[in-house]
């Protein structure tokens, strides 16, 4: 999720991971590869009929009153580089009313 | 050159008839070749082609996804000569009929292909050969409609040599194929736990290194249908045109596009915001926005997964 100033100046920016996470058991260090993991310690991954919620707060500088939000969800596939993208939001967030 | 010409048509006619294992990958890929399916069934094999089924050990975007086995992992080999069925576990969904129809020569020809592919010094032509070696074993029609096609040997035997394993009972073909000369109904072919022999529930225990893989199989029993999903693998991802069935297997990770598209209409996000200024204590206002994102997952198994 990335906060710009209406003038383009990014403000905040957040990123949350959803995914099995393994190790190999021998030791507390995530690995990847089916080969290296022996077992799922941790699992934030997106699951079937449930709702994964996320809250996030920006404190806007002085003087600003309004901001862009961007929203994105991606496929990291491999490698963070290699994204798929599945969703894009953008609005608009004013104080004012 | 005459009984060279008759032996290969021999072998062509009769895959899964030679009782002997297969000593080479060329002899692997001979006995479960499926070519010969597309004379009928040309779209189905071309939607095949496209399948991460055909590319079995080509990791996504045509890596050769072993490499890590047999260089770096518990299962490392000192050379590929030390190469057996055992130092390859992956076998187990990735080429299952390896398993049960190679010597182990065939693993000793695999560990040397990945070692020359991932030989930094060498010639780019022989890279390129041994992956061109190693994108020769593949899942194919076989594997699935014979091989793979009874869980229950128990009470309905091992797979025939000479029937095909589908949706009914009858010749196979008109006229009828010379190799596969019947049609039967397999009880499992259509039900998610037929993927799951593969598409994996957690650690496998029974190597000496407990991998795992894939866990999609598990994620699906225990999450989706322990919330009162009904829906199969077969369901979503070999979606019905007519009384065909997709044999593409989405998602299609080499297709980005088509992949986008596919995780779009399984996950929704919703979006809402807020701007306001927070009272903490009087006069000190923090004027903040507040985002709010809910994501909801209508796929039948955590994502993601494999």
């Amino acid at each position: 999720m990335t906060t710009k100033s209406t003038d383009g100046k990014e403000i905040f920016k957040d990123e949350r991971h959803y995914h099995p996470q393994a190790t190999s058991c021998l030791n507390e260090k995530m690995v990847y590869g089916a080969q290296n993991k022996s077992s799922y310690v941790r699992d934030t991954s997106l699951q079937p009929f449930e709702t994964k919620a996320e809250t996030f707060e920006v404190k806007l500088p002085e003087g600003v009153r309004a901001a862009d939000v961007t929203v994105e969800l991606s496929y990291e596939v491999q490698v963070p580089e290699n994204k798929v993208p599945i969703h894009k939001e953008t609005r608009r967030v004013t104080l004012d009313r | 050159m005459r009984s060279k010409s008759l032996a290969l048509l021999l072998l062509t006619a009769a895959p899964l008839v030679a009782s002997a294992k297969a000593k080479t990958i060329d002899e692997l890929a001979a006995m479960f070749d499926s070519t010969r399916c597309k004379q009928c069934h040309a779209e189905i094999f071309g939607q095949w082609e496209k399948s991460h089924h055909a590319r079995p050990l080509m990791g996504v975007a045509g890596g050769l996804m072993m490499i890590p086995v047999v260089r770096s992992s518990a299962f490392q080999l000192k050379s590929p000569k030390d190469a057996t069925l055992k130092t390859f576990p992956c076998f187990k969904c990735h080429l299952p009929q390896a398993v049960t129809h190679a010597e182990d020569s065939v693993a000793v020809e695999l560990a040397q292909a990945l070692w020359t592919a991932s030989e930094r010094d060498a010639p780019e032509k022989d890279k390129a050969a041994a992956k061109a070696k190693a994108a020769k074993l593949q899942i194919t029609c076989i594997v699935c409609h014979n091989e793979k096609a009874i869980l229950h040997k128990l009470v309905l035997g091992a797979p025939e040599k000479d029937v095909i394993y589908g949706a009914k009972d009858g010749p196979h073909g008109d006229p009828t194929d010379k190799v596969f000369t019947k049609m039967k109904k397999s009880a499992v072919l259509g039900q998610a736990v037929f993927c799951g022999q593969c598409h994996g529930t957690g650690p496998n225990f029974e190597f000496d290194y407990p991998i795992q893989c894939a866990t999609l199989y598990g994620s699906y029993q225990h999450n989706y249908l322990g919330k009162g999903g009904f829906q199969s693998c077969q369901d979503c991802h070999m979606r019905k045109a007519g009384a065909k069935s997709d044999h593409t297997f989405p998602p299609n990770w080499n297709d980005k596009e088509a992949t986008s598209k596919m995780l779009a209409e399984g996950i929704s996000l919703r979006v809402e915001t807020l701007g306001y200024q927070w009272l903490r204590k009087a006069g000190a206002l923090t004027p903040m926005i507040v985002v709010n994102t809910k994501i909801d997952n209508k796929a039948g198994h955590r994502i993601p997964d494999g």
